[in-house]
């Protein structure tokens, strides 16, 4: 044991306070910056009211690179099967394509879904499905900035950085914005990019392996001289500080040591399931100790929301085999048998911890598939109308808001513009869409642009 | 602020051929006018709600221009050419209007009044643009410069330059009383990492310590603006407000091999002190310039290379059909980073605060649809084309004919899978036909030819743009006349121009009376001197920008530079001599009430290094920085390149030298400049907002780039000297320009000590031990804010 000036009171206390202590603690601090660290000055992540009171405190968002079918899943059109299974072709020539997963009838709602997210479709009862979706883009790239950013041209910050950016975060030893994506989806980290919103408000990817955050690992060969390290830095900054007072730079600096110090203790306990009970890993589909597939992605989903973080985003594919069926819409079922008990049982524990009043958990893809063929088996991409759903936060349960029309083609009724589904969330959250907004380039900018309504039909 | 026009002003576009046939009129009148406005206006008018088909039949202008089709509705005597006959008779797909077909009798009318020439007095009558420019132009920021006379102050002494005159009367008009000077080794590391973007060496800061003359400074700035770092450092701020990147950002991502090329061209510009209006014009029109000097072929690439400015202008999509997107970027591009104005806002409809009329844009538009870019591939078009070669004669020949053959093999591949051709050939002999073009791709692609290119625009095919209603480019309303912004003077192309217009628009933009061009320069060169503009948004100037702080001291500044012939090296000089550039950072509590964020310059703001400084300056303190200019990237080889949406290009390529040539994509950040909030390379970055995350923290503490260049500073140190005091001295002289105090050595020493000791519970091999411990405390100096900020 050293017992040297630096570090004096070292041994007294927890690692977290000590750090708090060398950073913050001291009488050489200046009350003005204890002051602004208790305001949140120059700390934009400090938790913030929203608008108006809203239920939903947190979200979950689920996203399927590809383009998920909605005639496959969750939009049933008999006249498409029908029309199929008579070879009929469609208005451009092209050959009808039949779901190849059987519908029925799901729960006390007696909502149609097919078979091919066979326990997604059995929780319809807790699930606000949208059958009436609707984008602005057919291609990969472009959509999924839509569905992220509200913008398909040019990025734009993601609906997770508006959502911290709004919030705040009630953890300050954690992102407010995780992402678990196993593959970078189309447009790469821009679908979590806070653009020109303050960068505290990015998405942080988090990942399986040995270094979940990008230098999150500590790399001073023992802990010890990693906590002399600190100590040291604490004092020299302190030091510096001290002929520098009133500035919130500095202050805010010394804050992130604190707090990359907190995610460098906190990140391995979140990532450690060994106290999750068989019971629940089972829930999951998850088995002991694998930490892969959308399984994992969904309990720690349920463990980063317990923890206090404001927007978890899930994508389960990257950009190659993912959800794009162009030559065979077979190629859904894998994918689907990934996701699809995971994001069940998510739902399930969340309601059995109390947890799905307050999170939104929500389920989307960047476009829907056409009726009919692309390739021989396959759909090709489809945005003028697409299946996406809702649940828990504030919204009706067990309906199915919005429809097509006889083959999928358009949105005959109530349709929901990705505008309106972003305006949407922001509302179940407690945001005026249009209010939340920041100033850039000399213009107020905001998700919806200068569009979107909320959805009033499927709040609760 | 808005301007609404007092009296109605009719544009009239239209070409009256009426006017010599009253009889033709009175038909015309009579029998044809009734019928298009009640049966066509409603969908084909400059009223229009929804205009269809792009196409106005409310004036003879429109008819004769046609829609959509590209063919005129109406050509006169033509009845055969004429559209609107076709689609009114029924006779093609085309059936209007909608509706009950018009009588036949009503059909003959409009067939004989076709063959009388068409006669049609109606002038196209355009909504006037919602603005009253006269009124307009009394906005500051498009006012002329005003040069004015430094104004008297109270302490003449204060004052070291005309320009302190300036801010000593602000500051004693807003009572705040200046902090005082900042110390000579303040200074320095402040003067250095500011022109060049790297701390001061310890043998810098003694020349300058033990400089005594009343020309100390000034020497070091002089010295400063004739290195090569200087243009590494200022070459980056413009790199960051054009959005440089090495790829196109397409849903691919190409990489642009040769995008190299120009970023170079501006590091040299800068080095080179080019003349800012020089500077702009050649990057927008440099191809067209004349070449000049001694060696005409190099000056003749390196204005075609300057236009890489513009072929750098994003890219979109899987295909190139999104153009419209590219070009939207361009004038972006230019009317924030040349202008201070938000020219684009006009794509969809005329500006809501600034007088630019949506007609304007399409004005500028024109030019750039006029004007060839390079391409550099996408996911469906594979292959490059149009770079301009840097050489001539054969093998410039070569590499034309290379980039013709493979894309227009690509083209037809294309072609064949999207069903554009070979209709009636079986889906075998199809096949075979995409097989036998992509042998030729493969054959051609062995041989290519290794040719220096740049990323730079070629004259296209000269035409005027038509307006697109609500930036559809489907609904194509009135000629937008090729021309210049109508609040810069509203210059049009002369007629007896056969080219795109590009001369003439870099002409206009660098004109002398243009206010604008020279006061948003200064400005900039302001704010990256002292962390903040003069106006505090350097990209506009409009009416939703900041007004300026102090109006007479940007234009003294902006009438400075002009009349040094745009030296921007003679302004770097003239803000650095100036008391306002060395007082201290020094807090005050009085002031700090008054001016909080220090508006006026009571003090000189404290800044944090940016995300290549950061990278630079460790690199430079560890003596592991390489100092040769960077040249291309180690791509993988061109004819390699078949990236997709779905695998889409991403490297990183590692290097020690300066970070401006570190490969920057569009689509994947470089992880270390967004992790310190580098430029975005996909929008221009006017301002950097260096913010502090724990991601940064965690960068600073656990990276291995900051490991293994601590460990190397450790090696440095630890070879110069031998005991930790001396260590501990020199590291403190290299990373911070100055000697520790005794305490500081105490402390290091104790540090060293402790590690050492720690050090034996590592694992670490015995001999490893104290070279780790020297490195862990070298991590702490490169991680602490002595180094991180600048006073």
């Amino acid at each position: 044991m050293v017992a040297v000036p630096y570090n004096e009171g070292f041994m007294s206390c927890d690692r977290r306070q000590f750090v708090r202590s060398l950073f913050t603690g001291s009488m050489l601090f200046p009350a003005v910056l204890q002051q602004l660290f208790a305001e949140g000055g120059g700390d934009t992540l400090a938790e913030r009211a929203p608008h108006f009171p809203a239920k939903a405190k947190r979200v979950i968002f689920m996203y399927m690179p590809g383009g998920a079918s909605h005639v496959d899943s969750f939009d049933y059109k008999p006249k498409l099967i029908r029309a199929a299974e008579a070879n009929e072709k469609a208005p451009n020539g092209r050959l009808f394509v039949k779901p190849p997963w059987a519908f029925k009838a799901r729960g006390q709602c007696g909502i149609m879904a097919s078979d091919l997210f066979p326990h997604v479709a059995d929780s319809l009862d807790d699930i606000c499905l949208i059958r009436s979706m609707r984008g602005d883009h057919n291609d990969h790239f472009q959509a999924t900035l839509g569905i992220h950013t509200g913008s398909v041209t040019v990025a734009r910050p993601s609906i997770g950085s508006w959502v911290s950016y709004g919030l705040g975060t009630v953890n300050q030893n954690l992102p407010s914005f995780v992402v678990l994506a196993p593959k970078l989806p189309y447009t790469g980290a821009q679908a979590w990019s806070s653009d020109f919103l303050p960068g505290c408000h990015s998405g942080t990817l988090v990942s399986s392996g040995p270094d979940p955050v990008p230098n999150l690992v500590r790399r001073a060969p023992t802990q010890k001289i990693e906590d002399l390290e600190l100590g040291l830095l604490g004092r020299l900054n302190k030091k510096h500080q001290m002929s520098r007072p009133e500035d919130p730079a500095l202050a805010a600096r010394i804050r992130t040591f604190e707090t990359a110090y907190g995610m460098q203790m906190q990140m391995p306990e979140v990532l450690d399931l060994s106290k999750e009970t068989d019971a629940t890993l089972k829930l999951y589909g998850l088995e002991r100790g694998s930490t892969e597939g959308f399984a994992w992605q969904c309990i720690m989903a349920r463990r980063l929301a317990e923890r206090g973080v404001r927007f978890i985003e899930l994508i389960d594919v990257g950009a190659s085999d993912n959800w794009d069926a162009h030559s065979n819409i077979k190629s859904h079922e894998p994918l689907a048998r990934n996701v699809d008990q995971p994001i069940a049982g998510l739902l399930k524990d969340l309601k059995s911890r109390g947890m799905l009043d307050d999170t939104l958990v929500v389920w989307t893809t960047e476009f829907g598939r056409s009726p009919h063929a692309d390739g021989v088996d396959g759909r090709g991409h489809y945005n003028k109308a697409f299946s996406s759903w809702m649940a828990g936060g504030g919204v009706k349960p067990g309906i199915a808001w919005g429809q097509t029309d006889d083959f999928g083609y358009n949105v005959a009724e109530n349709e929901v513009h990705v505008h309106d589904f972003h305006a949407t969330i922001l509302h179940l959250l407690g945001f005026d869409h249009t209010k939340l907004t920041f100033r850039y380039a000399g213009r107020d900018f905001r998700l919806t642009d200068v569009a979107g309504n909320v959805i009033k039909g499927v709040l609760a | 602020m808005r301007f609404f026009v007092a009296l109605t002003s009719v544009v009239a576009v239209g070409r009256l051929f009426a006017a010599d046939n009253p009889d033709g009129v009175e038909f015309f009148e009579k029998k044809i006018r009734p019928v298009l406005a009640e049966r066509c206006y409603g969908c084909h008018s400059a009223t229009a709600k929804n205009l269809m088909g792009s196409l106005m039949v409310d004036s003879g202008a429109g008819l004769q221009r046609g829609g959509l089709s590209g063919q005129p509705a109406v050509t006169p005597n033509a009845p055969e050419k004429s559209l609107l006959l076709a689609a009114i008779k029924r006779e093609g797909k085309l059936k209007m209007p909608p509706g009950p077909a018009l009588a036949p009798e009503v059909v003959a009318d409009f067939e004989t009044w076709i063959k009388m020439g068409a006669p049609d007095p109606r002038a196209e009558v355009l909504p006037p643009p919602p603005y009253n420019f006269e009124e307009a132009r009394k906005f500051w920021s498009f006012q002329p410069v005003k040069d004015a006379t430094p104004p008297k102050v109270g302490d003449p002494r204060w004052s070291k330059t005309e320009i302190d005159r300036f801010i000593k009367a602000k500051l004693d008009e807003k009572k705040l009383a200046p902090v005082g000077l900042a110390s000579k080794r303040a200074l320095l590391r402040r003067a250095t990492f500011d022109l060049t973007g790297l701390p001061p060496t310890p043998d810098e800061t003694t020349a300058f310590l033990t400089d005594t003359s009343p020309q100390a400074f000034e020497k070091v700035v002089d010295r400063l603006l004739a290195t090569q770092a200087y243009g590494e450092k200022w070459g980056r701020h413009w790199l960051d407000l054009v959005r440089y990147a090495d790829t196109s950002g397409c849903n691919s991502d190409y990489p642009v091999p040769d995008a190299y090329r120009y970023r170079n061209w501006v590091i040299h510009a800068f080095n080179d002190d080019k003349p800012y209006d020089q500077f702009l014009r050649e990057q927008i029109a440099g191809d067209l310039l004349t070449a000049t000097g001694k060696n005409a072929m190099e000056d003749r690439n390196d204005k075609i290379i300057a236009t890489g400015y513009l072929a750098i202008a994003r890219r979109f999509g899987s295909r190139n059909n999104e153009f419209h997107l590219t070009i939207e970027d361009t004038i972006d591009n230019i009317g924030k980073t040349m202008l201070g104005v938000s020219v684009a806002c006009a794509r969809c409809h005329d500006h809501k605060f600034d007088p630019i009329p949506s007609r304007d844009y399409y004005a500028m538009y024109g030019i750039f649809q006029s004007t060839k870019y390079a391409f550099p591939g996408t996911e469906i078009y594979q292959h490059a084309k149009d770079f301009t070669p840097l050489v001539e004669g054969k093998d410039a020949a070569r590499l034309i004919a290379y980039q013709q053959e493979t894309s227009h093999l690509d083209d037809r591949i294309e072609d064949f899978t999207a069903g554009r051709e070979g209709k009636d050939l079986s889906a075998a002999d199809k096949k075979k036909e995409i097989q036998a073009l992509k042998d030729r791709v493969v054959v051609l692609e062995k041989n290519a030819p290794q040719v220096p290119r740049a990323y730079a625009v070629s004259e296209g095919t000269p035409t005027d743009a038509r307006v697109q209603r609500k930036g559809d480019p489907k609904v194509l309303a009135e000629d937008a006349p090729r021309g210049f912004l109508t609040i810069l003077g509203g210059a049009k192309l002369p007629p007896e121009e056969k080219g795109s217009g590009r001369r003439e628009l870099a002409d206009w933009i660098t004109a002398p009376e243009n206010p604008l061009m020279a006061r948003v320069m200064v400005n900039r060169i302001w704010q990256y001197h002292f962390g903040k503009g003069i106006v505090g948004t350097p990209s506009d100037f409009g009416a939703r920008g900041d007004r300026p702080v102090n109006l007479e001291l940007l234009d003294f500044l902006a009438a400075r530079f002009k009349e040094s012939g745009y030296s921007i090296k003679a302004l770097h000089k003239r803000i650095m001599l100036t008391r306002t550039y060395q007082l201290a950072s020094d807090a005050n509590a009085k002031n700090a009430q008054l001016d909080p964020s220090n508006a006026y310059q009571w003090r000189f703001d404290r800044r944090r290094l940016d995300a290549e400084e950061i990278r630079d300056a460790i690199l430079a303190v560890a003596g592991d920085l390489d100092t040769n200019t960077g040249g291309a990237h180690p791509f993988p080889p061109e004819t390699s390149f078949k990236y997709t949406q779905h695998k889409q290009f991403f490297a990183v390529y590692d290097n020690r030298q300066r970070s401006v040539y570190l490969m920057q994509q569009r689509q994947r950040k470089q992880a270390w400049l967004d992790t310190f909030d580098g430029a975005d390379p996909n929008a221009g970055t006017a301002k950097r907002s260096p913010g502090e995350t724990s991601l940064q923290a965690l960068a600073m503490l656990n990276s291995s780039f900051v490991d293994e260049q601590a460990d190397v500073l450790g090696v440095r140190v630890g070879m110069a000297f031998s005991t930790d005091a001396e260590r501990i001295g020199y590291a403190y002289r290299l990373a911070f320009g100055r000697a520790p105090t005794a305490d500081e050595v105490r402390v290091c020493t104790q540090y060293m000590a402790d590690s050492r000791s720690e050090m034996k519970n590592s694992g670490l091999a015995a001999d490893r031990q104290p070279r780790a411990a020297l490195a862990s405390l070298m991590h702490v100096l490169l991680a602490s804010d002595e180094f991180l900020f600048i006073d």
